[in-house]
């Protein structure tokens, strides 16, 4: 099977770097964690990878809004790099500290095919507050985004302090018109959060947690894929392993029986770029 | 000087948007000082000292500061946001300023120039504030009581009229300009006045009774001989003498449990000479464990423990408090702690990966209203902590995955700050065991990470103290998690590739203590402290070497790796500098440009210094004139229970929780937070460090200062049996239980007039030493590390313009740690299906002494519970099995508040009603009193709730045959009641369990 690889960015005051790789190998890549300055500095390429992860984190303390450093650092040294490995047609994603970083490079959203402009945010949560917590997401089943095929809605974690999504009107008519919104926070059902706290935990305008490109192989999320590696990161995972004990399922393979959603997102971009190249 | 320019430019949200922070302050000015506010906005302030042109400042405008989807912005000119009153913050002098650096970072990175010497960031706020009725009174509050500290802020008001609005708040800098021309002195000692003197002038805090001993070595003829000869020297310089005193001091070298007591029993009138207490209590009967348990791998010599996780990897944990930093400034102080206590694996062994870190938070009651005034009020306070923490754990990438807050009106005069710290290390690193290391003559001493300023001086000697009005303020300092972060990622890769042969962190003492203590392995050091890069020019070489500033390791470094090591260093964006070489020469030598300002022999230290002396007297509780309350049967049990919900104690603080990450690095197994509204604090935590094993690190803590109120012996014992349980509760077993002790405790050194109760607090102490070495070897639990803090006292200004001293709690946080085989058999403690079995284990005793309902009373009584260590091992065997055959549903340690407020958190946190019988709960009627609330409400250690499914009661009952444990109840159904059974077969309790959850949610939620 052709060995799809991919490149976690690390430095800089950013983390989940360990388990964003640790997810990309159960989804069946080759990961490696690659230093922002080892790009820079051209000891590692770009080129050699099929799928480029702006990964959690604090790059630059986030002290000038979330994000921003890092997405003007890349752009100056490397920005070109980025904008050919995504003509090439791989595949990006990026995650919670990384999505900011997508829009404030401009990645996203790419509306008219411009891969520069800062149209959408991600700012200060309306609680005041970092934010741990599980939420639903719904799936748009009609977004062109790679990474979500087939999956219908997912529980994932957020962790964040700037995670508020903020667009101009017009530009979330477009966002939405496009189906480029991908994952907007849900109740247990799948119904739209309609901006309740905590089900949406930001204040994110139309519920939106993440966005793709009109190409939907740039995808930015803010809740943590990587974090959901395990049913064992399910917070009520005890419950469900005793329900299902008690309806005479085997427990021992609990860990077998579902693949967790968050490597679900990884192996559907890991999968596309199998059958890309 | 050439005047460089100063630009400011002005950002803030666009109008439309939610301002979060302006909103905290709103609220926060009603909650603290009833002030209405009725619009506020926040502008963040960037003043640039430095020659740039228009176009350099309109990029650094527009690219860096600037979001153009939210934010608007203006250069020069401040942004015209109407208010009535504006407040301007901003940081004194010297104080470290994050946001700051990293504007620099990228500024110099995006617009490819670099700041000369002397060109600088500064970053500061304002706030644009109406309200119909806001005088300058109100503003002055919010600015001085809310928004900032005078020890790090300053800040000015502007009325609408006075408001300039081209030259808005101003430009100064609060640069840091010292016209000094770095120097030492010699000083002359020929007396102990003397000494004594320049020691009250400096501030080194040097005992009275280590002066002689000083002296005596410097007046040495031989000693006087080589100095001159070798250095030129013929006293002892003021940096020789502040090296003394940071290696000296009781932060440093544990003076008061390396002491000697005098301990006499009042009752029996036993007299005793406990002659140090560390190696008695503490290095005794964990040498005897590390030799039982072959998981033990490194213990007492490092600056964590380190402890076998599986074969190819080995844990390391410690623990610290920043107390004395935190009380002053209560973000600082936390922020450093945190960051910390977290370089302190990363220089244990040859470094590890941090994996977790925990808090614990002792602060005044949070809504205290009396007449004493703290340095900053404890809700204050406990705001400024959390969020410290928060800060510096989340932006270190480090999951919080426990942590605890308590009241108790002793804090207000010492809050306590705990934090706790692990990380995990391969078993080997390039083929060597990766817990030992050493510095050998001829390698290098490598500074890394963050540069020196004054910042932290004398913080050591400070922690040392009884907290005054003279205590110097200068040792605050904010931590830059971000700056240890790109450290901690590279020297990571510098362990793994061989680069170099030892580490540890500078913390206390900074490079006093670092260089110091690992040159006494090689035996001898030169350092070139001209060499050590500075934050800013002017600090005398004492300064260099005894200022804390945060965020650096000291690294032996072999000269052929150097270069590697360097570029790897750079390549991670991290400072890293050769000030100095190992030698075997016997000799601390210290030089600036070539000349010598310190000449002192290693061993030193280990010469002749006197041991502290205490007098310890210990008057048993019932001689004290405690008693056991007269308080008869109560009547009004649901408002009883739902008032004990509603304790501060006891409700929820899932608002701190919820503020710190806990699932970064994707290992999370047992949340802070469980049950199906993830909302009830779990008795332990469990994560999977190694993503690819099944194997989990279970970690606990517990906290019952409230029993140094009777007897500090077993307020000891239950803590750490608390502590135990918590870990079993979860899926823990107590053959991997390894523990870590941070004793906080009240000064004990007797003084009639300062301290006429220190004979009683000493006495405390060596009781809870005994208690500790008694409980460890009985739960064969290995002390991996631990911490002592002293001098938790404080003076409050009174009403009447008096001061009175107020003393902590004897306070012990003791965590635990346990390693699971397998994660997917762990357990939480909310009730799972309806029809479920809720079998109580261990007996009840009418053991309410201190407990949280007689303080809801007002009572402290005198019954203590008491820890039976034969018979809990039993029980606790017997629930490692059950869990290991998986037969538990739920389990939950049962702690503060008893029965009761167990069965509602299992209750709450299942989402399902329970229906308990007391009369067949198992009790022990040793000290008589079967009533209904005291088998509510009564402490007792041992016990455990857990539920069943009813399929599983037989082989759950053979399990524990023999044991206290019996089946009191079931589990109902969803939306049904907790309803309990009195002994008179009435219900005496028929609550919803969401009202429960309201009552307990409500109190501190608002937060």
């Amino acid at each position: 099977m052709k060995k799809i690889k991919v490149l976690i960015l690390t430095g800089f005051g950013l983390n989940c770097d360990v388990e964003t790789a640790h997810a990309f190998e159960l989804a069946g890549a080759d990961a490696a964690r690659v230093h922002i300055n080892a790009l820079i500095s051209k000891k590692q390429s770009l080129e050699n990878f099929h799928i480029l992860v702006f990964g959690g984190g604090f790059s630059w303390g986030d002290d000038h809004g979330a994000g921003v450093v890092q997405a003007l650092k890349l752009k100056n040294h490397i920005g070109d790099d980025i904008l050919s490995f995504i003509e090439k047609g791989n595949l990006i994603i990026g995650i919670c500290n990384g999505f900011q970083t997508l829009v404030n490079l401009g990645l996203l959203p790419g509306l008219d095919n411009d891969y520069k402009a800062r149209s959408v945010a991600l700012t200060w949560n309306d609680c005041g507050n970092f934010r741990d917590q599980w939420v639903n997401l719904a799936v748009n089943q009609n977004s062109p985004c790679v990474f979500t095929r087939g999956i219908d809605s997912a529980e994932l974690p957020i962790r964040h302090g700037e995670g508020k999504f903020v667009a101009d009107p017009n530009i979330i008519d477009r966002l939405v018109s496009s189906n480029q919104v991908v994952l907007r926070y849900a109740d247990s059902n799948g119904q739209k959060a309609n901006g309740h706290f905590p089900l949406n935990p930001n204040g994110s305008m139309d519920d939106i947690a993440g966005i793709c490109d009109p190409s939907g192989k740039i995808f930015g999320l803010m809740p943590h894929p990587e974090a959901f590696n395990h049913f064992t990161n399910h917070p009520l995972w005890t419950r469900k392993k005793e329900n299902l004990k008690r309806q005479g399922g085997k427990t021992g393979r609990l860990d077998t029986l579902t693949m967790p959603p968050g490597i679900h997102i990884f192996k559907n971009g890991v999968d596309y770029m199998r059958g890309f190249i | 000087m050439v005047n460089t320019m100063i630009s400011c430019i002005e950002i803030a949200l666009k109008p439309e948007l939610v301002d979060a922070e302006a909103e905290s302050i709103k609220k926060k000015a009603f909650d603290y000082f009833n002030i209405n506010i009725n619009t506020c906005r926040t502008i963040n302030i960037v003043t640039l000292e430095a020659d740039l042109d228009i176009g350099q400042l309109n990029a650094i405008k527009d690219q860096i500061l600037t979001n153009p989807v939210t934010q608007i912005s203006s250069l020069m000119l401040p942004l015209s946001i109407d208010f009535k009153w504006c407040i301007w913050i901003g940081l004194r002098p010297g104080v470290r300023d994050n946001p700051a650096s990293t504007a620099l970072e990228a500024i110099e990175d995006i617009l490819k120039l670099k700041f000369k010497p002397g060109e600088g960031i500064y970053t500061s706020k304002r706030y644009c504030i109406n309200g119909k009725d806001l005088v300058l009174s109100d503003m002055e509050k919010i600015a001085g009581d809310l928004l900032s500290n005078p020890i790090i802020q300053q800040w000015k008001i502007f009325s609408k009229e006075e408001w300039n609005k081209k030259t808005g708040v101003g430009r100064e800098v609060p640069k840091v300009f010292l016209n000094h021309k770095p120097e030492f002195k010699e000083i002359s000692i020929n007396s102990n006045e003397e000494l004594q003197k320049i020691s009250d002038q400096r501030n080194l805090a040097l005992n009275p009774r280590d002066i002689p001993v000083i002296r005596s070595y410097f007046l040495d003829k031989d000693i006087q001989k080589s100095r001159m000869e070798t250095a030129g020297l013929t006293k002892p310089t003021d940096l020789e003498l502040e090296y003394i005193s940071q290696a000296r001091s009781d932060h440093c070298n544990h003076n008061t449990f390396r002491g000697l007591f005098r301990y006499k029993d009042i009752s029996t009138g036993e007299e005793i000479i406990e002659d140090n207490l560390f190696n008695t209590y503490i290095k005794n009967p964990t040498l005897e464990l590390k030799n039982k348990k072959n998981w033990v791998v490194s213990v007492l010599w490092d600056n964590a423990g380190v402890g076998k996780f599986d074969d190819n990897n080995n844990y390391v944990i410690t623990g610290e408090t920043h107390n004395s930093p935190s009380n002053m400034e209560a973000y600082g102080g936390a922020i450093t702690g945190i960051v910390g206590v977290y370089r302190d694996p990363m220089g244990t062994g040859l470094g590890s990966r941090l994996i977790m870190g925990s808090y614990g938070f002792c602060v005044g009651d949070i809504d205290y209203k009396g007449p004493l005034k703290a340095n900053l009020s404890p809700r204050r306070l406990l705001d400024g902590v959390i969020e410290g923490v928060k800060d510096g754990g989340n932006k270190s990438g480090v999951p919080t995955t426990f942590g605890q807050t308590l009241f108790n009106p002793g804090y207000m005069g010492k809050s306590l700050v705990f934090v706790t710290a692990l990380g995990i290390m391969p078993a080997k690193v390039s083929n060597r065991k990766s817990h030992e290391k050493k510095t050998s003559p001829g390698e290098l001493i490598v500074m890394s990470g963050g540069r020196v300023g004054k910042d932290g001086i004398h913080g050591v000697t400070a922690s040392s103290e009884v907290l005054s009005e003279n205590t110097p303020a200068g040792h605050v300092q904010i931590g830059d998690p971000y700056t240890q972060k790109k450290m901690h990622d590279f020297l990571l890769v510098a362990r793994d590739e061989g680069l170099y042969e030892f580490i540890t962190d500078n913390g206390g003492g900074g490079l006093s203590s670092s260089v110091g203590e690992s040159a006494m392995i090689s035996n001898g050091c030169e350092v070139w402290l001209d060499k050590v890069p500075l934050k800013y020019e002017g600090l005398d070489m004492w300064e260099i070497w005894i200022s804390e500033s945060q965020e650096r390791m000291t690294i032996s470094v072999k000269p052929e790796n150097i270069e590697r090591f360097m570029e790897l260093s750079r390549e991670h964006a991290v400072e890293s500098t050769v000030i100095g070489q190992y030698t075997d020469t016997g000799k601390l030598h210290i030089k600036y440009n070539g000349k010598t300002c310190a000449y002192v022999d290693m061993d030193f230290l280990d010469k002749g210094f006197p041991k502290w002396k205490f007098d310890a007297v210990w008057i048993p509780p019932a001689l004290r004139g405690l008693t056991e309350p007269v308080l008869s049967r109560p009547e009004d049990y649901e408002t009883l229970f739902l008032d004990m919900l509603a304790r501060p104690n006891i409700c929820s603080k899932e608002w701190i929780a919820r503020q710190y990450d806990h699932e970064v690095q994707g290992g999370s197994v047992i949340k802070p937070l469980c049950g199906v509204k993830n909302n009830i604090p779990s008795d332990a935590s469990v994560i999977r460090p190694v993503l690819k094993s099944q194997k989990g690190l279970a970690f606990s803590q517990s906290l019952i200062p409230w029993y140094s109120k009777i007897d500090a012996f077993h307020m000891m014992t239950c803590t750490i049996d608390e502590a135990v349980r918590r870990l079993i509760a979860v899926g823990g077993n107590l053959e991997t239980t390894g523990g870590v002790d941070n004793f906080c405790w009240p000064d004990i050194q007797f003084d009639p007039i300062t301290n006429p109760d220190g004979k009683f607090k000493a006495a405390q102490l060596v009781r809870a030493c005994r208690a500790l070495k008694k409980t460890c070897l009985a739960y064969e639990i290995p002390l991996l590390s631990g911490k002592d803090s002293m001098y938790v006292d404080g003076y409050l200004q009174g009403k009447y313009g008096e001061s009175i001293k107020v003393s902590a709690l004897e306070t012990m946080q003791f965590s635990a740690v346990s390693v699971i085989d397998d994660i997917k058999k762990c357990v939480t403690c909310d009730a799972k299906i309806p029809g479920d079995l809720v079998y109580i284990l261990g007996n009840t005793l009418n053991e309410l002494g201190a407990s949280e309902y007689y303080e809801l009373m007002g009572q402290t009584g005198l019954n203590i519970p008491k820890v039976k260590f034969n018979r809990f091992r039993v029980i606790y065997r017997a629930l490692e099995k059950a869990i290991e055959k998986e037969i538990i549903a739920s389990a939950k340690a049962v702690s503060r508040g008893g029965i009761g407020v167990g069965l509602a958190m299992t209750a709450m946190a299942g989402g399902l009603g329970i229906e308990c019988d007391l009369g067949k709960i198992p009790f022990n009627d040793e000290k008589g009193g079967k009533r209904d609330d005291i088998l509510l409400f009564s402490e007792s250690p041992g016990r455990f709730i857990v539920t069943i499914a009813p399929e599983n009661r037989e082989i759950f009952e053979k399990l524990f045959k023999g044991t206290a444990c019996a089946c009191t109840g079931k589990v109902l159904d969803e939306d049904a009641t907790l309803t309990i059974k009195g002994l008179g077969k009435k219900t005496i309790i028929d609550i919803p369990v969401a009202k429960l959850e309201k009552t307990w949610s409500a109190p501190l939620a608002q937060f």
